[in-house]
């Protein structure tokens, strides 16, 4: 059984279709990614699954069971565009968070200076938090999200803003939460870290889901014509060559696509016999991004935000 | 209904208020405004100061009768009035003006009251002084005055000392008031000054908390902090809570402000003059403070909702006036009907939902108002908000998550049909 399931979910704003019938299914103890474009509808996808929007058609059933207050109670969910009482402080933001989630007394505020200490963060647990940076209040809701301890966690857009090093903490959390057999669903525009992190996913684009399924069969499914080459030499002799059906280059990387999956041990040897010193050679691989590519017909804009979600 | 997750939102908005800075000033300050206000309305209606006034008459005889008259008076007793008494005609008179003019521009002295022998026929007096418009002393002097102009006039006239006394007695024009219980009772202005604060008070505790409010709504929703509380309660949780913790700051600063005013009914030991005194009971209070809450949960509704609407608080200024009306216009015929308050438009406006928060209390404070009618603007006014909320709750619900360009109120109402 899957542990959220959401049936052709459909929004419409006025004569904007937002989302238009998406339907994919979250299994129990995984890293789900929702990944798109920004306004592709992922954030309100999110805000459906929560309960904030309600959907024109459509339903989302928590292990059976149609979501409601039950779910909002088990999950934890860091919005895309965040904010935080100004005036507010540190440890009293985090405790009304957890307060309003159904959870308090002196474990939920152990458990909130444990966060905080690991976030280097504990000395500034009576600031304002309007005295923190900007890096520093993402932390806390980041702890905000978390610190009831939800089964559920969706993160919009966490890695957006964030420095390496936070963005390393953040990606341990989130493995370790896996660990503990939380499901967590992750939504991003951003390719690379869904490739590392998911192991299921749905692409949603023009607010219709346009492939889903566990990372591991996608790839198997996209990659099989592909190959991934590292050379030092001349390919240009490819160019026209009949097994080939189109060569991309990503800078450090080669992507060729062949005609037929078979035809793999015929480009390498093609590329021996010209002289071309392969370092590497990668068969049946292919990025997420490049899937996207292939789907949806036209590229990310990384990182490039326009407001709408 | 009330559930923790409200509670929870109740205690951060209480936290929040009661705390402020803002709340603890307005609300130290404010009793002491209203007693200044009612100390300077006090002070204005009774005579205060030492005047010294020169009695100037043409004849020997008046002056005598004049010096009896007034040393023997309260006014001289007091010692707020000091009198000198001198015999001059009007030649004389203007002469003494001029060496005197110095003195009573200096204020040494107040003024000069000049009493020809005409008077005796025509009982017109001169006064002169720097504030020849003093009524408190045209009101303290007209009457001894005016016995002594009696008493010459009479004095060869075979009168009666009964036909004397009724003669010199000016007319008094006691106001009593005429109430359903106490039977008749001699009123002061107490009542009305009460009711000038009551008007005041609630005026401007409802613009504080709707202003607060409507901030308060536009923070949540321009830093997006909605977004993660609405993740853990629903909009219609959170819009009552952020209402009941206002409601119940505002109640709590409404009932420090008026609490002076408790005091001075409730005991004894704080005596204010008669004319001056507070006819009103704790139970007039009590219910002034239950419709000012029922009334603030509709505004708030209102507030929030408008907050809602906008992204910032200059939209917001701009667009809430429909709101503002409904404050302002109730403020200024609450004043105004303190003159009247048995018209019919009063009698109606005491009832309507809106009007009735701070109109009903002053007029109850003015005049007699029956107990069906208090208790049918409490009824309006929990009506209302059962009209009004599934309004603005339906506005409030759609208007907190949406960001971009400032909405026309053509889009607002079409919210109302959205499924949201």
């Amino acid at each position: 059984m899957y542990a959220l399931e959401v049936k052709s979910l459909t929004k419409r704003f006025n004569a904007i279709t937002a989302v238009d019938d998406a339907s994919f299914e979250v299994p129990e103890g995984s890293i789900f990614g929702l990944i798109g474009r920004n306004g592709a509808g992922k954030t309100t996808t999110i805000r459906m699954m929560m309960n904030i929007y309600m959907p024109d058609n459509g339903e989302v059933s928590l292990r059976g069971v149609k979501v409601g207050q039950d779910f909002k109670n088990r999950v934890g969910y860091l919005p895309e565009e965040r904010g935080l009482y100004k005036k507010m402080k540190v440890l009293e933001t985090l405790l009304y968070f957890a307060e309003i989630k159904g959870k308090s007394g002196r474990e939920i505020q152990k458990k909130a200076e444990y966060y905080l200490k690991r976030f280097d963060l504990l000395d500034r647990k009576l600031s304002k938090v309007e005295d923190l940076s900007k890096g520093n209040q993402q932390k806390i809701q980041f702890i905000a999200t978390i610190l009831h301890d939800p089964d559920f966690v969706i993160l919009d857009e966490p890695f957006s803003g964030l420095d390496p090093v936070n963005t390393n903490l953040l990606k341990d959390i989130i493995l370790e939460m896996k660990q503990k057999g939380k499901v967590i669903i992750l939504s991003t525009h951003l390719m690379d870290f869904a490739e590392k992190l998911c192991d299921h996913l749905a692409m949603i684009d023009y607010g219709k889901i346009i492939l889903k399924g566990s990372m591991k069969e996608i790839k198997a499914k996209y990659s099989q014509k592909n190959v991934s080459v590292n050379y030092e030499g001349d390919i240009a002799f490819l160019k026209g060559n009949p097994i080939i059906e189109k060569i991309e280059n990503f800078g450090n990387t080669t992507g060729i696509r062949l005609k037929e999956a078979h035809q793999t041990q015929q480009l390498l040897k093609a590329l021996v016999e010209r002289n071309v010193t392969v370092k590497k050679f990668d068969a049946n691989d292919i990025s997420l991004h490049e899937i996207f590519i292939e789907l949806a017909g036209h590229d990310i804009e990384n990182g490039k935000e326009d407001g709408h979600a | 209904m009330l559930n923790n997750r409200m509670l929870a939102v109740i205690k951060r908005e209480l936290r929040e208020k009661l705390l402020s800075k803002t709340f603890i000033f307005m609300t130290v300050l404010f009793p002491l405004l209203m007693f200044g206000i009612i100390g300077v309305q006090i002070l204005m209606r009774t005579d205060e100061g030492n005047f010294k006034i020169d009695l100037v008459t043409s004849e020997v005889s008046l002056t005598t009768d004049f010096q009896n008259e007034l040393t023997n008076s309260d006014l001289n007793k007091d010692g707020n009035y000091t009198f000198n008494f001198y015999t001059m005609d009007k030649a004389g008179l203007d002469e003494y003006l001029i060496t005197k003019k110095k003195e009573l521009l200096d204020g040494k002295i107040n003024g000069i009251i000049y009493i020809p022998s005409t008077a005796l026929k025509d009982k017109r007096i001169e006064y002169y002084s720097k504030t020849p418009k003093d009524i408190s002393l045209s009101r303290r002097l007209s009457g001894p005055v005016n016995k002594v102009l009696i008493d010459n006039y009479f004095n060869n006239r075979n009168l009666s000392k009964e036909e004397l006394d009724f003669a010199r007695k000016g007319v008094d024009f006691a106001g009593f008031k005429i109430s359903k219980e106490e039977g008749i009772e001699e009123e002061g202005y107490g009542n009305l000054v009460l009711s000038y604060v009551f008007t005041f008070l609630l005026y401007i505790s409802l613009l504080m908390t709707g202003q607060m409010m409507m901030q308060s709504v536009i923070e949540e929703k321009s830093n997006r902090i909605v977004e993660i509380i609405l993740s853990s309660v629903s909009a219609k949780e959170l819009m009552a809570g952020k209402i009941i913790g206002s409601t119940i700051t505002a109640l709590i600063q409404m009932a420090i402000w008026l609490s002076p005013i408790m005091m001075i009914i409730s005991t004894t030991w704080i005596a204010l003059p008669a004319e001056i005194s507070f006819n009103i009971t704790m139970n007039h209070i009590l219910y002034l403070l239950l419709n000012f809450g029922l009334g603030l949960f509709t505004f708030l509704g209102l507030f929030a909702m408008m907050g809602s609407i906008f992204d910032n608080p200059q939209d917001a200024q701009s667009g809430m006036w429909p709101v503002m009306l409904l404050i302002i216009i109730p403020f200024l015929m609450a004043i105004s009907m303190m003159e009247n308050p048995n018209s019919p438009i009063a009698n109606v406006a005491s009832l309507l939902p809106f009007a009735s928060i701070m109109i009903m209390p002053v007029k109850m404070t003015v005049v007699e108002v029956p107990a069906w009618q208090l208790i049918l603007c409490l009824v309006i006014n929990t009506a209302t908000i059962f009209a009004i909320f599934p309004i603005a709750g339906k506005i409030y619900r759609i208007g907190i998550l949406r960001t971009g360009k400032k909405p026309k109120w053509s889009e607002v109402v079409k919210w109302l049909k959205y499924k949201y």
